[in-house]
Order: C-alpha cells, then structure tokens, then sequence
C-alpha cells in the first residue's frame, strides 16, 4: 500500500494475525485423526492446522478459540479464516464464524537512506529508546496509534500495530524525523 | 542431667532430665513424662520477626531481608565501580521504589538482583557516568539480557527518562585502562601508554561513526578494534603489524571477541579510501599498508573525506554522462542500464550530496532529449522497471554507507500475494475436502498410528 506522499514508499505488509470463535467445543483428537495437515499438540493443548491458499497456520483450542497467522493482507485473512471455519464445519462441528478480529499487522519498509539512530534517539526522547548493546534498532513507540515501528540504521523500518491503516499512518509519521537524522550531526 | 533435689510433682521421681522442645529449653520427668519446668520461647534477635514478611499486618512496614540485601549490594556495586556519593543516593532511591511497586516486588530473587545492577545502570546515565550494561552484567554475573529486559521495564515503571548511551569515546577511555599494553606488562618494542592509545583510539572512532560503522553496532567490538588498530599505527613496526588479533588479546590479558575482527577489516576499509586521497602518496593504498597511514589520515581527517566524497561524486558524474549520450532516437536496441533509470528515481527526495549534482546533471540531460518523442519516455520508464526489480542499491551508489546495504544478503523472491482477495468470497466443498481425510485414509491413519505404538512399547 502506498502512502499519500509523492514519494512511493513500499509498504510491505508481512504478517497478519487474527482470532475469532467457534462458539462450540472442538475435539482436538477427532481434528488430528480426520484433518490434514494438522499437527497435534497435546502437552499445550491445541492443533496446528496448515492452510495451502492462502498461506495460513491456525492454531486451535478446545474451547473454541482460532488464532490464524500467516497472511499477508487483512482480506486474505479472513478468507482464511473462514476457509478454516469451514472445514471445521464438514468435520461435523456446530461452528459458528463469529467475533473475527483483526489482531495485530506487521509490516516491512526501506528508506532510500541510512538512518543515524544514536541522533534520531536525541531529538526524539522519550518516545524513540536505543540500546545497541540489547538490539540493533531503535524503537519508537506511537501511543496514540498503538504501533511500534523499529529503525535499523540501514534505513529499515518494521512496523507492528493493530491494522493496516495505523501501519501506513505510523510510517507517514516517522518519516520526516527518519529524514532529518539522514547524515551524522558531527559532520 | 537436671539440677540435684528436683522431683516431679506428679509422681515424685528423682529422674529429671533436659529435654529441649525446638528451642524451648524444657525439664522433663522420665518416668512419667511430664513437664516440670519450662524456660523462654524466644530469644533476642536482631533482625527478621518469626511471622513471615508476606503475613505481617503491621502498620508501618519495615523493609524485608531481601531489600535490605538488595540496597547493600547496590552499596556495594557502587562502590566497586567507585561512584560518587551522588549516583550511590540515587540508585538506592530508585531501587527502594522499583521493589515496592508492584510489577517487582514479586518477581523471583534472579530478576531482583538485576533489578540492583539497573538501578546502578540508570543513575550513571543520569549523571553521564560512562557505563555499559556489559560491566553490569559482569559484576552481576548475570545474563546481559535478562539485565536488559528488566532496565527497559523499569524505567517504563518508574517514569524515567534516562540519556541514551553514553557515547562510546567516553566509555573507550575507562575500557583503555584494562588493557595492560603499557611498559611494565610488556616489552619495550610492544608497549604503549594508555593515554596515547585512548587518544588515538577516540578518535578512530569518531571516524568510524562518520562512516556509519559505529551505528547499530555493539560497541564492545568497536572499542577493541579501533584499540588495537591505534596500537597498532602508533608504532608500525613490522613486528606489530603481524601480530594478529588473537595474540594482541592475549598480550594485553583481555578475551577477544569475534566481531571484533569484522571491525577491524571494516575500519580499514575506510581507511583505505580515504589514504588514497592523501596528495604526497603514490600507489594503492591496500588493508596491508593503511595502518602506516593512518597517522596522517587522522590529522586531515576532515579535509580527506571532504576530498573523497568531491572524488566519488565526479566518478558518478563521469559514469553518467556517456550513458545519458546515448539516449539518442530512434535507439530500440539499447538495453536500459540501471544507470539510466536513475533519472526517472529523482522521485526521492532525498538530498545527499553526492547524489544532489548527479541528479541535476542527469535532469537537464534528460531535458535536451525530450523532444525526439515517446520513445524516449518509453525507454526511459521500462528503464525505471527493470531497475526497480533488480532492486538499485542505494548504497552502493554512495561512498560511505552501512556495512549490511553495500553487501547486501541475497534475498529470495517471496510468494506474491493473493490479488483481489475481498475475504467474503464463496468457498466451494471441493476446496474444502482436500482438507479432510476420507473415511478410509482415516481408518489406514488409526491403524498405523496403533501399530507404532505398539511397536514403540515392544
């Protein structure tokens, strides 16, 4: 997805997670014996179930609960999700979709430009922390987004936040301070 | 054996004897058992109550065994790393807060020992006390990131807004000290003061921070670079120059860390390009020969990278102007370099300077020849896409830049994603069976799965 800046920076949206509810108990056994491509895990208590188009992996409880991972857009997930839904359903339980939720967005970006993190730190305090000797990033947390977008000093950024549009904003935001701390200050 | 002319009262025994109950000094009849005296129950001592900490309901609440340990250790850190009394007040301020708010007064004894070296950590930077969570966890003995991951709780915890790291020339001059380079420890032709190598040693760093090696790095392995490249260059004799990394290590009695040594062929890279710069020179300056060098490099410092970017720009320049000279007519066969669609990127607003001139430069070519048609904005725009899938590496257009965007990890190409995906859309029974064993592929699945475990059990 592009920004609205004349700029095209590509936003590269990686992982999407999501959860929704059966609101019915799943037999975790009969989903194992009767399933492909599930992989059953008792000591956690939950199955593993892999989905070829689209790329997804779903993790389910007995209660009911799905955490779908893996896709690579907010549309793709649901498809996913209720493709899941679904084959639940001709294995004979009483599913019903409900309560889909978009959970958390992750997102690549580059910047044409190395970025000077121990400057982009100073001039952002207290919102942007670096510890080069915990993580090779620096953070800078947008609270009222939610999103967390790590700086590289390559120019990479990731970004995680609860959907696509926070994703898009937080970069928009993020930008014009990553361009300001372009070239070390000394120099 | 109890004191003469005592007898029980129960059943007038002469047989007394001391019995301790715990430790209730007690005395004992024998023969019937019962109790004929007993002494006191508790004795004075000083610290700890007999009711534990967690169920005390006393009013004002004394602070427990372990905090009290926890501030002394504090005292004690403090006073290893010879702190003022000023940061020693402060962290055992911070550490009494930390451990009575309640995201830390229940964690487990490992975390609250971090809790004291971050506490330690967060008031040097306070007072720009050079420090590095390394020294902590070393004095801790602990995992350095567990340290790291309580210190950014913490400060959340306590609102505090610390100073980013402290450079690393200040922290360069206290890890100096460690090194024993200096004329006792070593002989004549190998040793070096301290106070020089630190010199010299800054300011390699500050060199290496203008070429973007410093940045994202850990600086524990730049340190030990840039510290043995200023031995090293401080007197370059033949001798010097083939000790190797391992053998400095083991001279100056500090452990050698592996990255250290990518540093060091990073730094003298840069070095490199900049003594090729240097007027009075004639051949290459290569890895080998740069350490002679690097005197003269540090004193023009400024003038020689200002000459190697104009240097590196003119070759840009010079790369550019043939390539836009044949962006005559009529030309079908010419295939679009990546150099040409450099133009049509001049969307980045990015302003570096080597790039700046260049871009103007390639503009007012671009103009002269937009009269000869369309074919002319076709070549250019199949230019900017052939470019744009081979990805055009900023970085290698630049003369300085990270390490990881000059060499770049080959990435593989990944799945493109699912296009025209609304999420409502019909799923059909056939999608959906390839996902469900029949009834027979169930039957074969239990029956193998029995014969494994029996197999298993046999």
């Amino acid at each position: 997805m592009d920004s609205s800046n004349d700029e095209a920076l590509d936003i590269i949206v990686t992982n999407v997670v999501a959860t929704f509810r059966t609101r019915c108990h799943l037999n975790l056994r009969t989903i194992a014996l009767e399933g492909t491509n599930v992989i059953y895990k008792p000591e956690v208590g939950k199955v593993l179930m892999k989905l070829r188009k689209p790329m997804i992996t779903a993790s389910i409880w007995s209660s009911g609960k799905i955490i779908c991972t893996g896709a690579t857009s907010e549309d793709e997930s649901k498809l996913g999700a209720r493709r899941l839904a679904r084959s639940l359903q001709k294995l004979g339980f009483k599913v019903r979709f409900s309560d889909y939720k978009v959970v958390n967005v992750l997102a690549v970006c580059s910047m044409p430009f190395a970025v000077h993190l121990i400057d982009f730190t100073k001039n952002n305090r207290p919102i942007a922390s670096y510890e080069p000797e915990l993580h090779p990033a620096a953070t800078y947390r947008i609270k009222n987004l939610k999103a967390t977008v790590q700086v590289f000093s390559t120019g990479s950024l990731t970004v995680t936040g609860p959907n696509v549009q926070n994703v898009a904003t937080a970069v928009e935001q993020v930008y014009p301070l990553l361009f300001e701390c372009q070239k070390p200050l000394c120099n | 054996m109890a004191p003469l002319g005592l007898t029980c009262p129960d059943c007038s025994s002469p047989n007394i004897v001391e019995d301790d109950l715990y430790s209730q000094p007690q005395l004992v009849c024998e023969d019937c058992g019962s109790v004929v005296s007993e002494g006191a129950l508790t004795s004075d001592r000083g610290e700890g109550t007999d009711v534990s900490y967690r169920l005390t309901t006393a009013v004002s609440k004394q602070p427990c065994v372990n905090q009290i340990k926890g501030l002394q250790r504090v005292k004690a850190i403090c006073r290893i790393l010879r702190l003022n009394s000023e940061i020693e007040e402060l962290a055992e301020t911070y550490y009494k807060q930390a451990y009575e708010h309640r995201n830390f007064i229940n964690v487990s004894l490992q975390k609250k020992d971090a809790l004291v070296g971050c506490c330690v950590l967060v008031s040097c930077r306070l007072r720009n006390w050079p420090i590095t969570m390394g020294t902590v966890s070393c004095l801790l003995d602990t995992d350095p990131m567990l340290v790291g991951v309580i210190y950014q709780e913490m400060v959340k915890t306590l609102n505090i807004e610390p100073h980013s790291q402290a450079c690393i020339a200040d922290v360069l001059e206290a890890h100096c000290q460690e090194y024993k380079i200096s004329s006792p420890h070593v002989p004549e032709e190998l040793a070096e003061d301290t106070k020089d190598i630190t010199k010299r040693a800054v300011a390699l760093v500050e060199l290496a921070a203008d070429s973007w090696i410093v940045t994202g790095r850990r600086p524990l392995p730049i340190m030990m670079a840039t510290i043995f490249l200023a031995w090293q260059s401080l007197n370059p004799t033949k001798l010097r120059l083939k000790y190797t990394l391992e053998r400095f290590c083991q001279l100056a009695k500090v452990t050698k860390t592996k990255p250290a040594l990518k540093r060091i062929t990073e730094i003298k890279e840069m070095l490199c390009k900049l003594g090729q710069e240097i007027p009075w020179l004639r051949g290459v300056v290569t890895p080998d020969n740069a350490i002679q060098q690097v005197e003269y490099i540090l004193k023009y410092r400024y003038a020689l990278l200002r000459r190697a970017l104009r240097t590196h720009e003119d070759a840009l320049m010079d790369a550019q102007q043939p390539s836009c000279k044949d962006f005559q007519p009529g030309i079908q066969s010419e295939e679009p370099s990546s150099k040409v669609a450099g133009p049509s990127q001049t969307s980045w607003p990015a302003e570096q300077t080597t790039n700046k001139s260049f871009e103007e430069a390639s503009e007012s070519n671009t103009e002269n020849n937009q009269q000869p048609g369309d074919e002319q904005v076709n070549l250019c725009s199949t230019g900017a896409q052939v470019s744009q899938d081979l990805e055009p590496n900023w970085g290698k257009r630049l003369l300085f830049a990270p390490p990881c965007v000059k060499h770049p990890k080959i990435r593989r190409m990944d799945k493109p994603a699912l296009k025209d995906v609304t999420g409502e859309e019909e799923i059909s029974d056939s999608e959906i069976d390839s996902y469900i064993r029949s009834p027979q592929e169930v039957r074969a699945f239990a029956l193998a799965k029995m014969m494994l475990c029996s197999s298993d059990k046999h």
